[in-house]
């Protein structure tokens, strides 16, 4: 009885012993059901102990498992080995971070960013908890609720041709974050948050590739994010010409 | 956390021909080039009203018959078209307006910009060359 | 540096507010001013079948003149802006400054030309 089989290229990387990167393939039994992740677990378990990459939840929740699957950043437990052509799937790292072992990235940069939009409300002053709860509509929440559904994935990044050509772009993920702030009626924080968004390296790098918002497994829509903050800096600008004293 | 900096990352930059990898990128440089044709005619129409300020009115209309600058604009205008039609979709796409519960589509704010721009395109000649 | 870096990001946000507006007038105005250049007046066509010619959308009236100074300078400015961007995008990322440097003179000597010309013409009655 002949079983289907998958061929799984995988980009090998391991620093202490090799100079470059290369390929290695892997033939995996195929089931209809399977995604990436479950043929990279299969390698792990049965065939290479030593592949190396991240996974948490694989179900599309953690933002763990980014790759680029067959050249383009996704999931890898969302991706199925159905919505491939051939049974050959190439698996390599996510495009412009660099590589630690095999898929495993360097998240820091991205880590900075998102410390740096400062992802909480910042209130001018904290209200005790006997005064309740900060009211929100529901008009109130749908400003904003769209960009809060990012998991961290960063294929954002992968996706965003500026930030491989320059590192220091604040980036979609850190935007929308930074925007979704903005946007909540209870926060506080535009004065510290602007002109982290609003510098030369925030989203004036934006050129609307608009590949981000493609690749976004949540729906997320970091493009609009982007957008919209330029068009609060380039009003807030015009304002601060026209009353200097005033403004926000 | 300077420990596992012990092996050298592996750093990858993006080559200069990075926009040929999928057809989403390739057609994202075309549209940026698209601003070339955009900032050459323009220059080249001053030019042309230079040779009129400098000589005469019949030398800014023969230039505009000349054959080359014929040539020229037409491309020019169909990529100032293709500027167009792209840049409606980004509106479409960044400023999508809520009807009922339901938010319009980038491609019926192409639609209706197009429809615009006829309609802006017919009272720029009524009024400025028909009146 | 950090206010400083704050006052150059707050002109290029005016900057790119200028572009934005640019994009609008291009894709508006630009199109029938080179169809009327360009298609009506070779080949004879409406509105240029007549007597009239391109040149009175300057001499026939002030607003003419307006409506060309306004599609060619922000037509102009947007193309430049966009076009300069685009070089930083296929490998040229480290000559930005020098390729804005570049950029902003072509559209500031540009736009002073076309200033030059249309106000003179009004001054001199050439604009009716």
């Amino acid at each position: 009885m002949s079983q289907d089989i998958a061929t799984i290229r995988v980009t090998r990387y391991r620093p202490e012993k090799d100079a470059k990167p290369f390929f290695q393939e892997y033939k995996v039994p195929y089931r209809h059901d399977m995604v990436v992740l479950d043929a990279l677990n299969y390698i792990k378990a049965e065939i290479d102990g030593s592949l190396t990459y991240r996974w948490s939840c694989r179900m599309g929740v953690c933002g763990s498992c980014g790759a680029n699957i067959d050249g383009e950043p996704k999931l890898t437990c969302a991706s199925f080995l159905h919505d491939f052509k051939g049974r050959t799937i190439t698996v390599e790292p996510m495009t412009n971070f660099p590589v630690i072992k095999d898929l495993v990235v360097d998240m820091e940069d991205f880590m900075e960013k998102l410390v740096k939009i400062k992802p909480w409300i910042i209130r001018e002053k904290e209200t005790p908890p006997e005064q309740g709860e900060y009211k929100q509509s529901a008009q109130e929440l749908e400003r904003y609720s769209q960009f809060s559904s990012c998991i961290n994935c960063m294929l954002c990044y992968a996706a965003c041709p500026i930030y491989g050509l320059n590192e220091k772009f604040l980036g979609p993920a850190a935007t929308a974050l930074a925007y979704r702030y903005i946007e909540d009626s209870r926060d506080q924080g535009k004065d510290v948050r602007f002109p982290v968004v609003h510098e030369m390296e925030g989203v004036w790098e934006c050129t609307l590739v608009g590949e981000c918002s493609v690749v976004c497994p949540k729906g997320v829509d970091p493009m609009l994010a982007i957008q919209k903050t330029k068009i609060l800096g380039a009003t807030n600008a015009i304002k601060s010409l026209l009353m200097p004293r005033g403004g926000h | 956390m300077e420990d596992n900096k012990r092996y050298p990352e592996l750093r990858r930059r993006l080559s200069p021909g990075w926009w040929t990898a999928n057809r989403h990128y390739t057609m994202y440089m075309v549209r940026e080039w698209t601003s070339l044709f955009v900032a050459l005619y323009s220059l080249i129409f001053i030019y042309g009203l230079s040779l009129w300020a400098m000589g005469s009115r019949a030398d800014f209309l023969s230039f505009l018959k000349n054959p080359a600058i014929v040539g020229f604009s037409l491309i020019a205008l169909v990529f100032t078209m293709y500027h167009a039609a792209t840049w409606f979709y980004l509106l479409g796409a960044i400023a999508p307006v809520k009807i009922g519960r339901s938010r319009t589509k980038p491609w019926q704010a192409l639609v209706l910009n197009l429809i615009l721009l006829v309609i802006i395109s017919y009272l720029a000649i009524w009024l400025l060359v028909l009146r | 540096m950090k206010a400083e870096t704050h006052k150059v990001a707050r002109l290029h946000a005016m900057l790119w507010g200028i572009f934005s507006l640019g994009g609008m007038i291009a894709a508006f105005l630009l199109p029938v001013l080179i169809y009327m250049t360009a298609i009506a007046y070779p080949y004879s066509l409406w509105p240029f079948n007549g007597a009239r010619d391109p040149s009175f959308l300057v001499t026939g009236h002030l607003l003419g003149a307006l409506f060309i100074f306004v599609t060619i300078a922000g037509s102009l400015y947007h193309g430049i802006f966009r076009f300069q961007s685009a070089l930083t995008e296929v490998g040229l990322l480290k000559y930005r400054r020098a390729l804005e440097a570049v950029g902003y003179f072509i559209i500031f000597v540009g736009i002073i030309a076309l200033a030059y010309y249309l106000v003179t013409w009004y001054l001199n009655g050439t604009i009716t």
